[in-house]
């Protein structure tokens, strides 16, 4: 019994002692992050005419981003068809909201069909209030694509990948976001060092 | 004192290792075990019918190989596939392979499976996983998501139907070129392709 007290204990303790640097980190690094040029504009709500549709080498160089932008950033695929997708996008637009003035980018990619652009998915994004920057992945064969993400991945939505200033996947999620999972690890990248 | 901070520092560490394991092996922590990899043989399982009738693996396999293709009622990109998959399996009927599918969604009951083939025109076996236990033990993780077991019950295929949710598209029908093969006696040469689908919903 005592034991199992003191594991209570020391876990608790550790985990307070985390949160508060975490806090910490974050607030001393809120001002360094709004140099880099976005390859979108973030304060907008969605329109029609807003979402671009892209192929897979835009995907591509959105992803490795070119060394111009070297925010972390958090991606989601996701698509008005799928159900746990459209359950989760109010937690992701929180995300948004919580952390894009903190430094970090979010980009949603859309795998509706291209003809929904201009009808369902931005009647979607406006339902949602969504602000973050959306486009539209439009390719015939889905396999290069979701390779080129990752390889680990077979295609499953929603997915959402978190990469750190170098380009690199840091978390990733297939299925519904456990936001407060999400939230810990963009902490983790948006209080890092530059 | 000592001793005292022991099992709590053990145990911490062990969390540490647990959580590490999980988090690099690249899949979330609610994440599933990998599938079987190509060439492993699949042990027989029993699931019940949309009618709740016990079905095993074994006396549903085909004489010259048997798909699994997990499939929905609700997915959009597994209603797309409807006919294309209804087709397949009354194609390769002829050729010996049967076709069966699993529904693994803790969200749609067999009641609802069996209104949904009878609605759609699905005329194949549809099991019902309840608990996902199957899905589990292959890995399955979308719909649609195909298994091709040879008369052995070896995997060869794994992987999506084809390359595009709508027919016009349809440039690599990669399902079909691996039954092809494996009907023909020759070894599969793409055994697996990916594609967008729904994510099965397990139960949590």
């Amino acid at each position: 019994m005592r034991l199992r007290i003191s594991f209570l204990l020391a876990s608790t303790l550790t985990l307070a002692m985390v949160c508060v640097a975490v806090l910490a980190q974050q607030q001393s690094s809120t001002a360094t992050n709004s140099r880099a040029a976005a390859p979108f504009a973030a304060d907008r709500i969605n329109k029609g005419d807003d979402i671009r549709e892209i192929n897979l080498d835009d995907l591509k160089k959105l992803l490795q981003r070119d060394g111009k932008d070297t925010r972390p950033l958090l991606v989601n695929f996701w698509a008005t068809w799928c159900d746990p997708c459209r359950e989760e996008f109010p937690d992701l637009v929180k995300v948004d909201t919580d952390y894009r003035d903190k430094g970090l980018n979010f980009i949603a990619i859309s795998l509706d069909d291209v003809t929904d652009i201009k009808s369902a998915v931005p009647k979607f994004l406006n339902e949602m209030k969504a602000r973050m920057p959306v486009v539209l992945l439009n390719v015939n064969d889905p396999e290069p694509a979701i390779k080129a993400v990752d390889a680990t991945w077979d295609g499953q939505l929603p997915a959402t990948f978190l990469y750190d200033r170098d380009g690199k996947i840091v978390f990733k999620h297939f299925g519904r976001i456990q936001p407060a999972e999400l939230r810990s690890a963009i902490d983790k990248q948006v209080s890092g060092k530059q | 004192m000592k001793k005292q901070y022991a099992l709590p520092l053990f145990l911490a560490a062990v969390l540490i290792v647990v959580f590490a394991a999980v988090a690099g092996s690249g899949r979330n922590a609610s994440d599933l075990p990998a599938p079987p990899a190509i060439g492993t043989v699949i042990d027989d399982f029993t699931l019940p019918d949309a009618d709740g009738a016990a079905q095993s693996l074994a006396s549903l396999k085909g004489k010259n190989g048997t798909v699994l293709i997990f499939i929905a009622t609700k997915c959009p990109v597994s209603n797309a596939y409807n006919d294309r998959m209804e087709k397949l399996a009354e194609d390769y009927k002829a050729k010996g392979v049967n076709v069966i599918g699993i529904n693994a969604n803790n969200t749609e009951p067999a009641a609802e499976v069996k209104s949904h083939a009878a609605e759609k025109g699905l005329k194949f076996t549809i099991l019902k996983d309840d608990g996902n236990k199957i899905a589990d033990r292959l890995g399955a993780t979308r719909t649609p998501e195909a298994y091709v077991l040879d008369t052995k019950g070896k995997l060869v295929y794994h992987g999506r139907i084809d390359n595009s949710q709508k027919t016009e598209g349809i440039t690599s029908n990669d399902l079909r070129d691996a039954l092809d093969e494996m009907v023909a006696g020759k070894a599969v040469s793409k055994t697996g392709g990916a594609a967008f689908g729904c994510t099965i919903k397990r139960i949590s």
